[in-house]
């Protein structure tokens, strides 16, 4: 039973990397940025979102509050950071070190604004529990896996049937082409950076709920997002999400044998252990 | 006195660790935010090894330097066989695992609440327990760091490291070993970053896991940033300049709540300053 239990926790909670992942990786595979401050949008939306519960907002409006202040802040780096280096020919690294920049002044302005201390949503029904067949699942849980499946399907047909989708995926498989039959691939990295900016956000609001905030977890969250977006295949939605879910409900089903705390250094383990074998992936097309 | 003088060996100390993420960052263009990691390494190595009185400081801290190199190395192997972003996450991921180790492994590393006692060190009988003494140790090590890596800029070695940042098939083409040069390149970032938190541990005699966590990392990072990448002197400016930013700050009343992240938070702007206003920093070259 308590496997039965680990394995549906696993699930939920895969969920939940599944959403981080997928954004990451449309992200990635579309500007080719390592977008670490990923991880500092992630934390920001669940803040915004707490901060407007516990204002007395109902959860859904907060909710969206958080995904809209969320994408526009991914916006706002995407044009005024990510764009104004782009223009200047900046190399990967320099990028990266902004992204990293970015990283730190979310996550200190969070603390600094919200202390360093651990937060929880104050809605009551949140730890309400459904059990069936012997399995408990709390109103939050469910929330998380319902709203990651739906998210995850509806960026498939974003991606695959609608112009906007076609504009992306043209885009990130070459950018310079798409620049002279004029894809303008400059507002489609920002449109791609507030799709993955307010999906990020989403996730870290329900993490928030299910679980407790603190602002510098969104960094060992992205770090299993990305150990999956690599393992799945970059570029694949599908690989990302999948990937996801084995590795959360691996590292659950583990906790029968091995201490919680231990669990990110053997996924870690495992990423190294992956790239040496199948560096491409497991679901990389091409 | 004693106030600027733990400055100045702060100030000595990470200028080694900011030479050890110049080799990475400025000079083969490896990103890398686990220097701290293979600093704390260091740290605990020496702090294990002269606990007891096991070893004398000189040989501990040799200890830690190939001990770093080696685990530097090992790490950075397979993600540099892939090339590309593999080695972002896995420099992440090494940080995260290593913070994970320091507070875990309770029975080496004393968990949470870290090593006391380190013994500082001593030479030929002589102990440098005081300041100045101190400050003579560090201060040569740091000697011995910059005159590796000024000659290290200029020996033939040295252009081909630098080549293989600029364009590394045509390093390859011209027939060179790209994969040994950046394992090279990492043994000795590795053991600069060791021999500077072996120096660590033996002057603050106190060290826990927080000293080497990801935002260590990221001040090693900013320090290089704004003094300058690939430039002996920008790695000195830029550990002068911002160990003396917690000094400045404690003018202004702050809450000791959120000193730190309010000094987390300046760190951060400084990066993406630097990067859009002047990404050469203040005496380097341009990244």
């Amino acid at each position: 039973m308590l496997f039965l239990q680990l394995l549906i926790d696993g699930l939920v909670s895969g969920c939940a990397v599944g959403l981080v992942a997928i954004s990451f990786s449309l992200i990635y595979a579309t500007t080719r940025v390592f977008h670490v401050a990923h991880a500092g949008l992630y934390t920001l939306g669940g803040y915004i979102a707490w901060y407007a519960s516990t204002q007395g907002l109902p959860f859904v409006l907060a909710c969206v509050l958080g995904v809209l202040v969320t994408t526009a802040a991914g916006a706002l780096i995407q044009r005024q950071l990510y764009e104004t280096l782009e223009r200047r020919a900046a190399t990967p690294l320099v990028m990266l070190i902004a992204s990293l920049g970015a990283l730190a002044m979310l996550q200190n302005g969070i603390a600094i604004l919200f202390t360093p201390n651990i937060l929880q949503f104050p809605n009551p029904w949140r730890t309400q529990i459904v059990s069936l067949a012997g399995v408990s699942l709390s109103y939050a849980q469910i929330l998380v896996a319902v709203a990651g499946v739906l998210v995850f399907c509806g960026l498939l047909c974003v991606s695959r049937y609608t112009q906007l989708g076609l504009r992306i995926r043209a885009v990130a498989s070459n950018p310079f082409l798409a620049e002279i039959t004029r894809m303008r691939p400059r507002a489609v990295y920002v449109h791609v950076m507030m799709i993955g900016s307010g999906i990020v956000a989403l996730a870290g609001i329900l993490v928030g709920l299910d679980q407790a905030m603190q602002p510098y977890t969104g960094i060992l969250m992205l770090l299993t997002a990305t150990i999956a977006v690599i393992a799945g295949g970059i570029g694949s939605l599908t690989g990302a999400f999948t990937v996801s879910i084995a590795l959360s409900v691996l590292q659950n089903i583990a906790l029968v044998v091995m201490p919680g705390r231990w669990s990110i250094a053997a996924t870690f383990g495992l990423f190294i252990l992956f790239i040496l074998v199948k560096p491409e992936g497991l679901f990389r097309k091409r | 006195m004693t106030f600027i003088l733990s400055y100045f060996i702060l100030a000595t100390i990470f200028s080694i660790a900011a030479l050890s993420t110049n080799l990475l960052v400025g000079v083969i263009g490896i990103f890398s935010v686990s220097q701290a990691a293979i600093f704390g390494v260091g740290a605990y190595t020496v702090a294990l090894l002269t606990l007891g009185q096991t070893l004398p400081f000189a040989l501990a801290l040799v200890a830690a330097t190939l001990l770093c190199a080696l685990l530097n190395m090992a790490l950075a192997l397979p993600s540099l066989r892939v090339a590309g972003d593999y080695f972002v996450v896995t420099s992440f991921g090494c940080q995260l695992v290593m913070t994970a180790v320091f507070i875990n492994w309770a029975t080496l590393t004393g968990g949470a609440s870290g090593l006391v006692g380190i013994p500082s060190p001593s030479l030929f009988g002589l102990s440098a327990d005081d300041s100045p003494a101190f400050l003579a140790v560090a201060g040569s090590v740091l000697a011995v760091a910059c005159a590796g890596f000024w000659l290290l800029m200029r020996s033939p070695f040295g252009m081909t490291i630098h080549a293989i940042r600029l364009d590394e098939l045509a390093v390859a083409a011209a027939g060179r070993d790209v994969l040994r040069c950046k394992l090279s390149v990492s043994a000795i970032s590795g053991a600069y970053a060791g021999a500077a938190g072996g120096l660590y541990a033996s002057y603050l005699s106190f060290i826990d896991p927080t000293s080497f966590d990801l935002h260590v990392s990221i001040l090693i990072l900013t320090m290089l940033v704004v003094g300058g990448a690939r430039t002996l002197a920008g790695s000195l400016i830029g550990p002068f300049l911002l160990l003396a930013l917690p000094q400045a700050l404690a003018l202004i009343a702050i809450p000791s709540t959120i000193a730190g992240p309010v000094r987390q938070f300046i760190y951060g702007a400084l990066l993406i300053a630097f990067m859009l206003f002047r990404p050469q920093g203040i005496a380097g070259r341009r990244l």
